[in-house]
């Protein structure tokens, strides 16, 4: 049965999910383009130094691609949905309402990871042939609440899609343009080290929370 | 052992501050097919809603195969099939991943009547639902329903924009369906000639209240229509008892009741109102629906 939501979510967003991993694969080719240029052009050891010193990004790219990636599955996931009402359809099938919205909450999340994954270990792959170790730990711990923050983006937009009542429409909307700036803050490469750990937890924390916008669409509040 | 598919006890719902009804009881039997009928607004999809536990209603509860409505486990959910307003269905989804999908989910998915019905449409195999007709998504919802072959089929206005052809189509295979099967059918439609093919049970509903519930042939024989005129136009009989509705142009009356010609032509005659041109209309489903709830 499982096998069948799955599908169903497959269908859904496939042709978006392969689109934007492969514009996130384009964008993540033509930021090492730019590096390959930028050693040419002054030298491997001056450009590490800018990195070291300067703390010049090389990486900044590809910063928000990650949060719109997650909004869009999210939109490519639940509008079609909501229109007509159709999730309807889902909770009426022969099985729990909540196992259902886990399921296609796990299969939204497995798939931003799957794409971010693909993209992040190319990532990783050609900065560790361009740059030593510490440059490129570094770009990985400052990438990674970007990613996260896809992830947290993809929760709190499904679940203002799903949501029935505007009042909570809202809301979650204060709270996602509150909270998703956080995974963004400017800062030196590095900085955000000590709470990656607590900003993943808090991302799959808000997954959860569509249980609650579930609930009152099944039940007709408006 | 209960033999009501369908048990609704004193169902009360409001919307805001709006009553929509109030002690609404409903039993249908297993085996037959319920129609309900009312305006827009009287409540069909209310109750649809409430009966799938799409909505909680203010007061009372719904049993379906002996189940609170707003708890119904995953096997009873398996033996209901329903067909949501506007025959709403995975429109991203072609014929053949729609059935694939569905047919993991059901034990006793029988894909035959579906290909049966699928092989009526002109559609390609990978034409994607919001690219058909809505009378050929209505085949597509309908073929699923029969695959699924549920014990209780709920449907939502099932005849929403479908053309005679597909109506016709609709209802014989849904009527043979049932009735070969011995499957209970709870169902709503703004198209009253439809029931009339397809029902055995009639609730009409109005604004807050049941006006009728009982088989349709019951129904049919006990409610009447006369028309006549009055040689006194000023003469009013709308406050009458058995006055169930009643349409006066001029001296022109049309009268509906659950009484007798003999009753109505003897309280004319007891009354001393003098009418000419007495007679008894031929009503179909559609005529007596109208002539119960009135035209606006």
């Amino acid at each position: 049965m499982w096998k069948s939501i799955i599908y169903k979510e497959w269908l859904k967003v496939r042709w978006y999910l392969i689109a934007a991993t492969l514009l996130l694969g384009i964008f993540v080719s033509y930021m090492f383009i730019n590096v390959q240029h930028t050693i040419a052009f002054m030298q491997a050891n001056n450009y590490w130094n800018v990195i070291v010193f300067r703390k010049e990004q090389y990486f900044h790219l590809i910063k928000y691609l990650p949060l719109l990636i997650g909004i869009g599955i999210a939109i490519a996931q639940y509008v079609p949905e909501i229109i007509q009402k159709r999730i309807k359809l889902s909770f009426h099938l022969p099985n729990n309402e909540n196992k259902i919205i886990l399921t296609m909450m796990g299969f939204g999340n497995l798939s931003l990871l799957a794409c971010f994954s693909i993209v992040f270990l190319i990532f990783v792959g050609l900065s560790n042939y361009f740059f030593p170790y510490e440059i490129v730990n570094e770009a990985i711990v400052t990438i990674l609440p970007w990613f996260i923050g896809g992830l947290a983006g993809y929760s709190l937009v499904s679940l203002i899609v799903l949501e029935p009542i505007w009042k909570y429409k809202m809301f979650y909307m204060v709270v996602a343009a509150l909270f998703i700036p956080i995974y963004y803050e400017s800062g030196v490469s590095g900085a955000f080290e000590p709470i990656n750990f607590k900003l993943t937890i808090i991302a799959l924390l808000i997954s959860v929370s569509l249980l609650f916008s579930a609930y009152r669409f099944r039940k007709g509040e408006m | 052992m209960n033999d009501n598919v369908i048990e609704c006890k004193n169902l009360t719902h409001y919307y805001g501050k709006k009553l929509v009804y109030e002690n609404l009881n409903i039993n249908v039997k297993r085996g037959s097919i319920l129609g309900l009928l009312g305006k827009n607004g009287a409540g069909k999809t209310t109750t649809i809603n409430i009966l799938n536990g799409f909505l909680q209603p203010r007061s009372g509860e719904c049993l379906i195969f002996g189940e609170n409505s707003q708890h119904l486990t995953p096997i009873t959910k398996g033996r209901i099939g329903f067909l949501i307003e506007g025959h709403v269905q995975y429109a991203f989804m072609d014929i053949h991943q729609i059935e694939k999908f569905y047919s993991r989910f059901y034990k006793k998915w029988n894909n035959e009547p579906y290909w049966d019905l699928m092989s009526k449409l002109k559609v390609t195999p990978t034409q994607k639902l919001s690219t058909m007709s809505c009378g050929q998504r209505s085949q597509v919802a309908l073929g699923l329903i029969l695959a699924q072959d549920p014990d209780l089929l709920i449907l939502d206005d099932f005849s929403m924009g479908l053309d005679p052809g597909y109506r016709r189509l609709f209802i014989d295979y849904l009527r043979e369906y049932a009735k070969s099967n011995n499957k209970t059918i709870f169902t709503t439609s703004h198209i009253i000639s439809d029931m009339e093919r397809l029902i055995d049970d009639v609730l009409i509903m109005d604004y807050n209240r049941v006006l009728a519930q009982c088989p349709v042939k019951q129904f049919m024989d006990t409610f009447n229509q006369f028309t006549f005129e009055l040689d006194n136009p000023n003469i009013d009989i709308s406050k009458e008892k058995f006055v169930v509705n009643i349409d006066k142009i001029k001296n022109k009356i049309e009268l509906n009741t659950f009484e007798t010609e003999a009753f109505v032509k003897n309280f004319l005659l007891k009354e001393n109102i003098s009418v000419k041109n007495f007679k008894k209309v031929n009503l179909n489903l559609e005529d007596a629906f109208i002539g119960l709830t009135g035209k606006y």
